[in-house]
């Protein structure tokens, strides 16, 4: 449907903060002839939202090297800074913001072990980078058959308790963990009328979807090896065999395929459609969906069966996603990403404790979000009294750090940055600081700066 | 900035524990940029509404967690067990170093306050204890600690919070941080909120330019404006104008603002304070060595919450606790690694002290759970005791709610002075109590939620 187009500088500001990462230099005045076209470029081309780096490895090297803590830990930094790089290299950063948007749908903790640690970054790079714009039921399959969430839900020894595997090793059964958050939280998610009954029985279906531990490869155990050190294995031993019902139909054992079956199922629901529409429009554009948006979204969703390039394009093109005031609140992670960008500066040039530390308190470490339901999207839980303080704090040490050098003086940096769209009042607070940090550090906490 | 402007004593300590560590304390040392120890305090939101009724009863609980794995071996020394030298080898402390406990137990001697609290009957210790789930991960034992559940489970609720969704509520808490922090500990997930505030080691921000900020925020965006204001009071009382805390590590400044923030007639009575750390693979050492330090702090730690708590002292109990234990034999690298079996510390004046409670499995190789020291007392046994007798939880809302699936699991009676219990029985407000759910409710289930009504009303 038509839409009319936004112009000028102040609605470049808020299409950049809303849907991107944040103002860079020039970049309001770059694209405020037509802020929209500017954004609908970033879907245009799904190539460039991947990672081309040589130093990074492949899944399998990246498996070989997540079996092991010291690699899996070097691997994870070296995957940290490529990402924050491609965060920083982009123009508005559309296609980003919805990287990290389906990273957290699957939010895993790399505190679980060596293989969520080092294989978080492979996995948003070969994973949720190359279906960003592709198609959810791969997205979705590509995840479940990946080591890192079969190790963070505790999928990897669930073992069908009818198996072969389970007729000499007694008392292992299956773990349902994995089993609910599909249900729950990736696909069609809670309130959607499953029961008990379908968790169990979905549990018992993904039985067999594993990983190969080091020992496992070291000793050629249950189908490990070194040619396969790390990666996912489906072990029809494990498996729990016979048919299982499951929300209403009957599934014959036809291995891991009864699996995939079922997720393709769950990716094409209504109430999937539903989730991601309701979770898209919360994440980006307000903290209450209103139902007939949700239903707009989700049906583009369904219509095309999934396909993620539409539902973003739809995305900004519901009513007021352009021109709603900016109430929600830039998270923590986002926000160093963004003084990153308004500075110029690669963050791996300066101080990186100061980005870890600002992250540690302001309780957003990357891939370290301890429930599987991922960082909040409410303003409240980010917009908070001791949040606050803080945000003023790592903004000023986030300048010490990373601000010696400047593309320009404060003052002349806001205006770049910010173009027209640049309050009288931050203009004032800027100019008025007594040194360059501290003006810096002011506009880093500024409304306009904060805000989206 | 963080290098050399980090004045935390413990930050070398856990550079040795992570030169050889697992996951955490490597994570701690590389990514965390020497955060040292960090500590994070978390209260109810709500005062109970007993504090507001003048019944006499008033108690305040602080639960903290020291996350990593506490060495309970040689945090609260067995000398009476023949074993413990032969285990100990390199780093068993001589009985003549440790500070008596009784004719069995010695204590670490990095923890003078907390022994001469025990000798005045304000600190306790619970020995050879553990949440239910033995399985060495720091995530997962974590998890299961802050659950309360039985085993493993994801994306469940957190027991205190669970707890204070029964509590029956009075005015909400004005002076310490700000509702549902997102980074609250699982402890304290769930429908009841939550309020923040840390001691982090970031230069906090001038007073002018803080003047000019608030100006702006004023001008454009009073929302953020309330906020700051809010938290730079809260980290005007915490922190004790005019204090020298400024040259403390985090770990004393976390103690030192929760006995201001408790203490505030008007504050929270019921927080959880989280400190990263103890986790000790490597050169744990004696007087010296990585575990003195951390527990040297911790001393500190209690003994300013004691100094600044005040009169409130009295009714008040301080549980810390860990996630699992560490392995009785020392490791190659002159640490220990996971344990299981390990001493949960109690002081308080409401703490009925001067005894270590331990039904003592013994270091002998035979009684070893695969190398490490058997649990005998689940530590919800010793959760459920504090609650029951310092706070009054009806036993039947600790089984149904607070802790699903513990009905098996007695309290552990008498931690608390039995005159510290209630004049008037907080029991009766527990009454009818609001069930708090075992997961959070997803915003997606509260959008379907108010869907259903409102076609049902359409």
């Amino acid at each position: 449907m038509a839409v009319r187009r936004p112009r000028g500088h102040k609605a470049a500001l808020r299409i950049v903060q809303r849907f991107g990462l944040g103002p860079k230099p020039g970049l309001v005045a770059r694209i405020a002839a037509d802020p929209l076209a500017a954004l609908d470029r970033e879907t245009r081309r799904p190539g460039q939202v991947l990672i081309h780096d040589p130093s990074l490895p492949d899944y399998a090297g990246a498996a070989r090297l997540s079996t092991e803590f010291s690699t899996a830990e070097a691997l994870f930094r070296t995957e940290m800074e490529a990402r924050v790089d491609k965060h920083m290299a982009a123009e508005i950063g559309f296609a980003e913001r919805l990287v990290i948007f389906w990273s957290n749908h699957f939010s895993m903790s790399v505190r679980k072990n060596e293989a969520v640690l080092g294989l978080v970054g492979q996995l948003e790079r070969d994973v949720i980078r190359r279906h960003v714009f592709g198609n959810f039921t791969d997205m979705l399959l590509g995840v479940m058959m990946h080591p890192a969430i079969l190790a963070f839900l505790d999928n990897a020894d669930s073992i069908g308790p009818n198996s072969q595997k389970a007729l000499w090793w007694k008392g292992r059964g299956n773990n349902e963990n994995l089993a609910r958050e599909v249900l729950e939280l990736y696909t069609v998610g809670s309130g959607a009328g499953y029961t008990e009954t379908d968790v169990a029985a979905l549990a018992k279906i993904l039985t067999g979807w594993s990983y190969v531990r080091r020992w496992e490869a070291d000793n050629g155990w249950d189908g490990g090896s070194d040619a396969n050190r790390g990666q996912f294995i489906f072990r029809p031993e494990w498996h729990e065999p016979g048919p299982i019902a499951f929300m209403g139909r009957t599934y014959q054992d036809t291995g891991i395929d009864q699996g995939i079956q079922v997720l393709r199922r769950l990716a094409r629901s209504p109430l999937t459609a539903e989730n991601i529409a309701f979770k898209l429009i919360r994440h980006f554009i307000t903290d209450r969906p209103r139902p007939r948006d949700v239903k707009r979204l989700a049906g583009v969703f369904i219509k095309t069966r999934g396909n993620l390039k539409s539902v973003a394009r739809a995305l900004i093109r519901l009513p007021g996603a352009l021109t709603l005031p900016p109430a929600k609140i830039r998270p923590p992670y986002e926000n160093a990403v963004a003084q990153f960008r308004a500075m110029g500066q690669r963050w791996g040039n300066g101080n990186h404790g100061t980005f870890w530390g600002a992250m540690h308190f302001l309780n957003q470490q990357p891939f370290e979000c301890p429930s599987p339901e991922g960082w909040s999207d409410e303003t409240a839980d980010w917009l908070g009294a001791d949040a606050m303080t803080l945000r003023l704090d790592t903004a000023l040490a986030f300048a010490w750090s990373f601000g010696r050098e400047l593309p320009a003086r404060p003052p002349d940096l806001a205006r770049q940055l910010f173009g027209r769209a640049l309050s009288a009042n931050t203009q004032t607070a800027v100019a008025a600081a007594y040194d360059d940090y501290r003006a810096l550090a002011t506009l880093f906490v500024s409304p306009e700066f904060q805000r989206r | 900035m963080a290098d050399d402007e980090t004045v935390d004593p413990t930050a070398a300590r856990l550079e040795a524990a992570a030169a050889s560590g697992c996951a955490e304390s490597r994570m701690l040392l590389t990514r965390r940029a020497l955060l040292g120890l960090s500590a994070g305090l978390f209260s109810a939101a709500v005062l109970p509404r007993w504090a507001e009724a003048s019944t006499g009863f008033d108690p305040r609980l602080l639960v903290v967690i020291l996350r990593g794995g506490l060495d309970g071996v040689n945090t609260v020394v067995p000398h009476g067990d023949p074993w413990y030298e032969t285990m100990r080898r390199e780093v068993a402390f001589a009985r003549a170093d440790t500070i008596a406990l009784d004719g069995f137990f010695g204590l670490n001697p990095a923890m003078p306050r907390f022994g001469a609290l025990f000798a005045a009957g304000e600190a306790a210790v619970v020995h050879a204890t553990c949440p239910p789930l033995r399985n060495r991960s720091h995530f997962d034992a974590q998890d299961n600690l802050e659950t309360g559940l039985p085993g493993r489970a994801s994306n469940a609720t957190g027991w205190l919070n669970r707890l204070l969704t029964a509590l029956p509520a009075g005015a909400p808490i004005k002076t310490a941080g700000a509702i549902e922090i997102g980074g609250a500990p699982l402890i304290l997930r769930g429908p009841a909120p939550v309020l923040g505030w840390s001691p982090s080691w970031f230069w906090p921000m001038d007073p002018t330019t803080t003047g000019n900020i608030r100006n702006l925020y004023a001008a454009l965006d009073p929302a953020m404006l309330r906020e700051l204001d809010l938290g730079l009071r809260a980290d005007a009382l915490a922190s004790g104008q005019g204090s020298d805390d400024g040259d403390l590590g985090t770990l004393r400044k976390g103690f030192r603002g929760a006995a201001r923030l408790l203490a505030a007639a008007a504050g929270p009575r019921i927080a959880v304070l989280s400190v990263d750390g103890f986790d000790t693979h490597s050169r744990q050492g004696l007087l010296g060595g990585t575990l003195a330090g951390l527990l040297g702090e911790l001393d500190l730690g209690l003994d300013d919450f004691r100094t600044l708590i005040g009169d409130s002292w009295s009714r008040t109990v301080v549980l810390c606790v860990t996630e699992f234990g560490r392995s009785v034999a020392v490791n190659g690298a002159s640490g220990t690694d996971h344990g299981i079996g390990t001493a949960a510390l109690l002081a308080g004046g409401a703490v009925a002290g001067g005894r270590v409670v331990a039904d003592w499995p013994g270091l002998a190789p035979a009684g070893l759970v695969d190398g490490d020291l058997a649990a005998t007392t689940d530590l919800r046994a010793v959760f459920k005791g504090v609650l029951r007798e310092h706070l009054d939880v009806p036993a039947s809302l600790l089984d149904s709610q607070v802790f699903p699936g513990s009905a098996g699991i007695a309290p552990l009676s008498g931690l608390v002075r039995s005159t510290a219990a209630p004049t008037a029985s907080a029991s009766l407000e527990f009454a009818s109590y609001n069930p708090a759910p075992l997961r959070p409710e997803t915003a997606l289930a509260r959008y379907r939620r108010a869907r259903r009504k409102a076609a049902r009303r359409a």
